[in-house]
């Protein structure tokens, strides 16, 4: 009996009461069965959480965890750091977080964090000991609070075929009045906000102060009528690059070596100003419900495996100094990195930790900008 | 109390009225229940009174308090003031961002019912058989989740989206149309689309329950077609579209997920901003302000509405 022929049955009067109890208990049994089909498919309770960047949520990081446990961890996302740290503020455990340099030492005021035992991670010996010596990263007794991860730049990325180039890479790009509405950007402060410093001059050692606030400010606005989507998803900006929607567009590395990979005549700028550089890692929640995991996934992030990939198919700086082995000096180059980091990061303008009063009103000011005010 | 007494030993089993054999022995809280007709209400609405407790009223307290409290870096002033409602009062940006919300809602909700109207009509009076199927057919794209729909929308909108390619290969236009995508037009097209199922459903309820016999007289009495819609078939379907009206305003003003998807810079609405409050911002107070704030004025917006269309109702009757 299938459905039509029961809904006419039911108007007709022709149901007997035996055949509908007979559809109900069959709609019952369909119901129940549903989700116990579904289980396996689902991520599994007993796993760990990671809570991360958009994109970092993808099997290939943690090949010698799933080498382990069967199935990659559980992965949360959050658009930019502070909404990570307000969300794990508001309740939400998790084993492993994803921040950069420039958060790290207010998260770790949280008290929110337990610090990391290096002699838990088998790759820690190869991890490069200038991206772990980090301003606030320190834990005492040999412990850190943050293991570094990846390292990169926030740039320009432009279409070579639709930007016509007026004389060197610079972030003027992302203000050329000529694009307007067919340029892009990162939607978090935490990215756009430093890029905004750099454009208007200001030095990261005064970014605090009153004049860099108005400075940054004014910028922000000039640039906003510009832009056509603010956003924290790098797809949405790679797939607009890609169209020719957006001729430019504030992205981190990996969304220009992604565009390349697929043939879209794009580079990443090396600005004149310097680009933005930063340096991200992982922290262990204070309650993280299953620290043994915690720990296999850092260590899985810190492996060659997942290096190899994050230099390769991402264009990241990785900390495993053995991930780079792989790569002869030209590929390096071509991906803008180095096996000596300091070189890359000390080039551009690396991001300084900020206190907490810094990072809420400056994320008030540009939602009120993002928002046209 | 005396009598209240007096009556409930006069009355309870233990203590049968004389003359009279004591009969079914029950619980003292089965016989109050039996005499008490508003408790037996009271209890048969109970999981449902219990639901509204903890999932609204309680909920809505803690924003109601939370929203006279003020932010101190990570922790919460919980002093009572008014700093928070003074500041939506004074800086322009929150008022702009609800007038602008308000505008978008109110422009969706028009569009969303006129062009459901059609449709709810004809099913109503030209549709003779299967008329259940016709209304499964007209909701069967609002089965799938509202995200899949303002994702779909956000395809067909796009820069290399059905419209433009469409137009591209016609020849009619030489570039792709910007304005299509992250626009508040590309807000108020999905929100239209989106809802339509919440304008449909009580737009046909209402004009189905009309007396076809009202509109034999009408004509007898020399209303042309064109009259006799206005006259007495929308006149009487009026209830429904008060609904409709309701369903999809009430809603859309706070929506969050369409703005963000599709709307860009400029087609931000209340409900994001008051997602940052609660996100990057971290201002939970001014947040909660905000949803207030939001809530008075669909409130107040509700009962103009409601006010106007009974005149209005009233003057034609």
């Amino acid at each position: 009996m299938d459905v039509l022929d029961q809904l006419g049955a039911i108007r007709e009067g022709k149901l007997t009461r035996r055949a509908f109890n007979r559809s109900l208990l069959a709609a019952g049994i369909a119901v129940t069965a549903v989700p116990l089909g579904a289980r396996r498919v689902l991520a599994s309770a007993d796993q760990a959480t990671y809570l991360t960047w958009g994109g970092y949520d993808i099997p290939e990081l943690f090949q010698p965890y799933i080498a382990k446990h069967g199935t990659p961890p559980n992965f949360s996302i959050f658009g930019g750091s502070e909404e990570g740290l307000t969300k794990m503020r508001g309740g939400f455990i998790v084993d492993v977080a994803h921040p950069c340099n420039q958060s790290m030492p207010r998260w770790v005021q949280t008290g929110l964090f337990q610090p990391i035992d290096p002699s838990r991670l088998s790759n820690w010996p190869d991890v490069m000991p200038e991206l772990v010596d980090l301003e606030g990263n320190d834990a005492g007794d040999g412990n850190v609070w943050m293991a570094p991860v990846d390292w990169g730049q926030t740039s320009v990325t432009y279409r070579t075929d639709l930007f016509e180039l007026e004389g060197e890479e610079s972030w003027d790009m992302l203000w050329d009045a000529r694009y307007g509405g067919r340029l892009g950007s990162l939607a978090s402060g935490g990215d756009a906000w430093w890029c905004g410093a750099i454009k208007a001059g200001v030095d990261f050692a005064d970014i605090a102060t009153e004049d860099a606030f108005e400075r940054i400010a004014a910028v922000m606005r000039e640039q906003r009528p510009l832009i056509r989507l603010y956003t924290d998803d790098t797809t949405t900006l790679e797939q607009a690059l890609a169209a020719g929607e957006m001729v430019a567009a504030m992205t981190w590395n990996s969304s220009a070596v992604q565009l390349q990979s697929e043939g879209v005549p794009v580079r990443f700028a090396q600005p004149k100003e310097g680009a933005l550089t930063w340096v991200c890692g992982v922290m262990i929640h204070r309650d993280a419900p299953y620290p043994d995991l915690a720990y296999d996934i850092v260590d899985s992030l810190l492996s060659v495996e997942t290096g190899q990939f994050m230099l390769n198919d991402y264009g990241y700086g990785h900390s495993n100094m053995r991930a780079f082995d792989a790569f002869d000096e030209e590929t390096l180059t071509g991906l803008g990195l180095s096996k000596n980091p300091a070189e890359i990061l000390m080039a551009g303008h690396f991001q300084v930790p900020q206190t907490q009063e810094w990072e809420t009103r400056m994320n008030e000011l540009f939602e009120q900008i993002k928002a046209g005010f | 109390m005396p009598e209240a007494l007096d009556r409930m030993t006069r009355f309870s089993p233990t203590h049968p009225p004389p003359g009279e054999m004591p009969r079914i022995k029950t619980g003292r809280i089965a016989t109050l229940l039996h005499r008490n007709e508003t408790l037996r209400g009271y209890l048969l609405m109970s999981p449902t009174l219990a639901i509204m407790t903890i999932g609204i009223i309680i909920p809505f307290i803690i924003l109601l308090v939370l929203s006279f409290w003020t932010r101190q870096g990570f922790e919460f002033d919980t002093t009572l003031t008014l700093t928070n409602y003074r500041r939506v009062a004074s800086e322009p940006i929150f008022g702009a961002l609800l007038a602008r919300s308000l505008w978008i809602s109110g422009v969706a909700t028009i569009t969303t019912v006129a062009l459901c109207y059609p449709m709810a009509y004809f099913v109503a009076f030209h549709v003779r058989r299967n008329k259940m199927m016709w209304l499964i057919l007209i909701t069967l794209p609002f089965w799938t989740s509202y995200l899949l729909r303002v994702f779909a929308w956000k395809v067909i909108l796009g820069y290399e989206g059905v419209i433009n390619s469409a137009l591209i290969s016609l020849g009619w236009i030489e570039a792709p149309l910007e304005f299509l995508l992250y626009s508040r037009e590309a807000v108020i097209i999905t929100l239209a689309h989106a809802w339509a199922a919440f304008a449909i459903l009580p737009l046909y309820v209402s004009l189905e329950k009309i007396d076809k016999s009202l509109l034999e007289a009408a004509t007898d009495l020399g209303d042309g077609p064109v009259a006799r819609f206005f006259r007495v078939t929308l006149p009487l379907s009026m209830p429904g579209v008060i609904a409709a009206c309701f369903l999809i305003f009430i809603p859309t003003t706070g929506d969050y997920i369409t703005p963000a998807l599709l709307g860009g810079p400029d087609g931000m609405m209340i409900g994001n901003f008051i997602q940052v409050q609660f996100g990057p911002v971290n201002n939970w107070p001014m947040g909660a302000t905000l949803s207030i704030v939001l809530m008075l004025w669909i409130c107040a917006i509700a009962l103009v509405f409601l006010f106007v269309t009974r005149k209005a109702q009233e003057r034609i009757a």
